[in-house]
């Protein structure tokens, strides 16, 4: 298959990018085109910039950050859980395909989780094909 | 405590002269109300201490020019001001109000808040174009059915539209036709009742005639949205729906929930250096100025739709008639339905984006449960 997606890859400052470390020290590898951005929480993450990825051009969005109970700021991923759950519920009661955003949990030492995740979304997002607002220009 | 009053001329009247009792008893220091401009053309708040203007006022308004929420927020966000006001909103208006008490945008110490059955209103571009003693007369006729022909679109589907939030409410349904009736939901409004002398009365009626009227209003409601859902469902139709969008963000100035002193999409970060366009434009194979129209109304119903009133404002104030209200509503219809929230029906409960619980929201978690091996 030649669809190779864009796809970005939220990870929380303290467990998700910790994650990707744990995965660099063991030479774990995960496809080129999932784009790593660090954001200090997933409840720091507005949902808005999901929604500009989206729009702008990116097929999917992932986001990780610590288990619940786990937060580096005690109660910040659950807020960014519900930031997530309403962002999909918008996304799904306009027909726009939710599905192309994920919430995964990495914990710090979870370095093949956050390999796996990646791998696993972007067949996920080959699967599904081109986000249909990558080529509209009049978003 | 129950009231029923009866009134000689119309109902319109009969609201006045309780209200410039309330003035004139001392039971009240001012006054907010809605009132026919000098010009006769359109409907603006007053705010006065003199009874003699009230004589000539329309307590309750056939359009809404501006959200009372707004208004109420302007006057009291820098603190109460002295002695009691009292103020007239509507259903709607009233439940964004507290929305934005608890947003910490305006404050309900020192307020007598007076709701009624509201009825809806007209679109205000219908309203200003068409024979405004008419809709007048209309619109008075139809107070006690709750119903109004022409209304808004989202009025017509409103299913909370009792003043039962107020601290004093209006009723004019299930009742006898020449009389009007109030009730105290509260310990201040209980007490302006007792000092302006009324006699308990029994409203036994008016609750089974208001279920009903709910019953069919909620069942309109759901039907509606599965009607319109289909209308918008998907990228093409959702943008065949926006492409009339001029980026005015006039809906955004108008809303009450709106309450940031700058928009975040009227912010820096959407005035970029001209390679940044060119590099979008590139990307896409073209840019459409102004640009980001989706963006500005996918994140706006991601900021405010858990706390929006559906009042229909943001539909009134479109310059191009882009269903606004219609959208934002379907979407907080379902957003606020994930938490079972009701903006504006309880103070002490906390707006859900600044409240969590640690078990729920478990089917938006993306289940890893064994290695991933492609």
């Amino acid at each position: 298959m030649d669809f190779t997606p864009k796809i970005v890859y939220f990870l929380c400052a303290w467990c998700g990018s910790g994650g990707s470390e744990t995965a660099g020290a063991y030479r774990l590898k995960y496809p080129e085109n999932v784009r790593p951005f660090r954001v200090m929480c997933t409840g720091a993450l507005d949902p808005v910039y999901i929604l500009r990825c989206l729009i702008e051009g990116a097929d999917g969005v992932v986001v990780s950050g610590c288990h619940p109970g786990d937060c580096h700021y005690n109660f910040g991923n659950y807020r960014g859980r519900r930031r997530i759950a309403i962002i999909k519920k918008i996304l799904d009661t306009l027909g726009l395909d939710s599905d192309r955003v994920w919430l995964r949990w990495v914990a710090h030492g979870e370095g093949k989780k956050m390999v796996d995740t990646a791998k696993e979304f972007n067949d996920h997002i080959i699967q599904k094909g081109i986000n249909p607002f990558n080529n509209r220009w009049d978003t | 405590m129950n009231v029923v009053i009866k009134i000689e001329k119309d109902k319109k009247k009969g609201i006045v002269s309780f209200m410039k009792s309330l003035l004139e008893k001392g039971i009240v220091n001012q006054i907010l109300l809605p009132m026919k401009t000098p010009t006769k053309t359109s409907f603006a708040y007053i705010l006065t201490k003199k009874p003699d203007i009230l004589d000539n006022c329309d307590p309750i308004a056939p359009v809404m020019p501006i959200q009372g929420a707004r208004i109420v927020s302007k006057l009291t966000k820098k603190g109460p001001l002295k002695g009691v006001t009292a103020v007239i909103l509507r259903p709607c208006e009233l439940r964004a109000l507290r929305e934005l008490v608890k947003l910490r945008q305006a404050q309900l110490n020192g307020l007598l808040t007076i709701s009624f059955d509201c009825p809806g209103v007209f679109p205000l571009r219908d309203y200003l174009n068409g024979d405004k003693e008419k809709m007048d007369e209309i619109f008075w006729q139809a107070i006690n059915r709750c119903e109004l022909e022409g209304s808004r679109p989202l009025c017509s589907i409103c299913h909370l539209f009792t003043g039962e939030l107020a601290d004093i409410e209006i009723g004019f349904g299930g009742i006898e036709p020449d009389t009007i009736c109030l009730t105290s939901h509260s310990e201040i409004g209980e007490r302006a009742l007792h000092e302006l002398g009324y006699e308990e009365a029994t409203l036994e009626n008016r609750q089974i005639y208001l279920a009903e009227i709910k019953e069919k209003k909620l069942a309109k409601r759901k039907e509606f949205f599965e009607e319109f859902r289909h209308k918008i469902k998907g990228p093409e139709r959702i943008m065949a729906v926006l492409t009339n969008c001029i980026n005015c963000h006039n809906c955004m100035r108008v809303c009450p929930i709106c309450f940031c002193r700058e928009c975040f999409f009227d912010s820096d970060t959407f005035k970029v250096s001209p390679e940044d366009y060119m590099l979008r434009a590139e990307r896409k194979g073209g840019l459409r100025f102004m640009p980001d129209t989706l963006l500005f109304h996918l994140g706006r119903m991601n900021h405010m739709s858990i706390s929006c009133v559906a009042c229909g404002m943001c539909e009134d104030a479109c310059p191009t008639s882009v269903p606004v209200a219609r959208i934002f509503a379907l979407v907080a219809n379902e957003t606020q339905a994930l938490f079972n929230y009701i903006p504006g029906k309880d103070l002490e409960e906390p707006i859900p984006y600044l409240t969590y619980q640690e078990e729920e929201l478990k089917e938006y978690e993306q289940p890893y449960t064994e290695e991933y091996a492609p």
